[in-house]
């Protein structure tokens, strides 16, 4: 083979290397990530309360952007541990739950408007503790009615609680709604 | 040093040249030997794949934008079916998107007439905003952190703006003293804004909505 052939098919074969390599990165790195949203929202997993990640005003918060005027609220969970509940008791302010996970983005979001009298009651569960649920419950005496059940695409993931604060009179109670969202394991049956 | 015995290698496996009589064989054969060239095909794979991966990490989302006058926005990002690219940038960046069951979050880096904001001009935006609960308008520097000044504010909700009686408002960001709702702008380098329309009624849709829906940006004066 000629030099200039042999040349030719490096070259070619560097670039199909080359479009191999950009996929697999492109891919892998919310998996590899080790300084996405949940990796430093970690040590939140053992917190029994959001804990707040953004305050009023948005500095000091590694957030990228954050809204001045939203109080902004954490808690990762893994699955792995149990179904996660989230309880959040409505105040007059905004106040919205979002549902990510770690590689996938968000899966779930509700704001207060749907709340059950004056609260949300929400259960993340993978498939199988769905499952197990469903089956663990009793027809003659239904348990949980209020609970919102929904399943993640992946055991790991975060809650965010936003509380929009409309004047600044209202920063206190915004942070402090913010900061009251409980999220709790509960215990497998 | 490792390379240049194995280069020593693979010429003492083909027949005409041996680590002996290395003179017969030119620079050009060596240079385009099998070994140098399987070098060059992998480092030329892997920094341009690398590379590229990194750029395009480093930059805005490359799909799914959609633009509503000024203000563009990534519906996809709060919605669950974001591409890859833009799951490996929010990844990159740490960053939290608005869910769409949350709202709609908009961004805007230029004025109605496309030229890029700056913190040394004054601008209005006004009049109208799409229905929604509540939102949330605020002012980025240049490094994406909430502008600061001395009167603490860095945005207006959509609670504390002064309205005008037929239910207009007009924001005006200047670096100097204006009437009305005046949001103080730092004076120098370039500023973003973001606008979020909170708990948005239709939101799946909003993007589809006209520029005379939304807020325009339009720019009054430049430099004091």
């Amino acid at each position: 083979m000629s030099r200039w052939g042999r040349f030719l098919i490096a070259t070619l074969c560097g670039l199909v290397l080359a479009a191999g390599t950009h996929i697999v990165v492109i891919f892998a790195s919310p998996f590899m990530a080790e300084r996405d949203a949940f990796d430093r929202l970690r040590a939140t997993l053992d917190a029994d309360k959001a804990q707040v990640i953004a305050g009023l005003g948005g500095t000091g918060t590694w957030l990228p952007q954050p809204d001045p005027a939203v109080a902004l609220a954490a808690c990762a969970f893994n699955l792995a541990n149990g179904p996660a509940r989230i309880l959040m008791k409505t105040t007059p302010l905004f106040e919205s739950l979002s549902f990510h996970a770690k590689a996938t983005g968000v899966f779930y979001a509700v704001t207060d408007r749907a709340a059950v009298r004056d609260q949300l009651d929400i259960v993340v569960m993978t498939p199988r503790q769905l499952d197990e649920a469903r089956a663990a419950e009793d027809d003659a005496e239904p348990v949980g009615q209020q609970e919102v059940r929904i399943v993640a695409p992946e055991n790991q993931g975060f809650v965010i609680v936003r509380t929009v604060s409309p004047t600044p009179s209202q920063n206190a109670a915004a942070e402090s709604a913010a900061g009251s969202v409980s999220c709790t394991i509960d215990e497998e049956g | 040093m490792n390379a240049q015995s194995r280069t020593v290698e693979a010429a003492a496996s083909t027949p005409v040249a041996s680590p002996l009589r290395p003179r017969r064989r030119g620079l050009l054969d060596r240079l385009f030997s099998p070994f140098t060239m399987t070098v060059y095909a992998l480092a030329l794979g892997l920094g341009l794949g690398l590379g590229s991966a990194y750029e395009v990490m480093r930059g805005e989302y490359p799909f799914g934008a959609a633009r509503i006058g000024p203000w563009h926005t990534w519906p996809d990002l709060g919605s669950g079916r974001a591409d890859p690219y833009a799951r490996a940038i929010l990844a990159k960046r740490g960053d939290i998107p608005l869910a769409l069951g949350e709202g709609l979050a908009l961004r805007a880096t230029q004025d109605s007439k496309g030229q890029p904001l700056d913190a040394a001009c004054t601008y209005r935006i006004g009049a109208l905003m799409p229905p929604t609960r509540l939102w949330t308008l605020a002012a980025y520097d240049g490094a994406g952190q909430p502008v600061q000044s001395e009167l603490r504010r860095s945005g207006f909700t959509s609670a504390e703006l002064l309205r005008n009686p037929d239910d207009t408002f007009a924001v005006v960001l200047s670096p100097l003293l204006q009437p009305g709702n005046w949001l103080k702008l730092p004076g120098s380098g370039p500023f973003t804004l973001s606008l979020r329309l909170y708990d948005m009624p239709g939101v799946a849709g909003a993007w589809k909505l006209g520029a005379e829906a939304m807020p325009s940006i339009e720019r009054l004066e430049c430099g004091a």
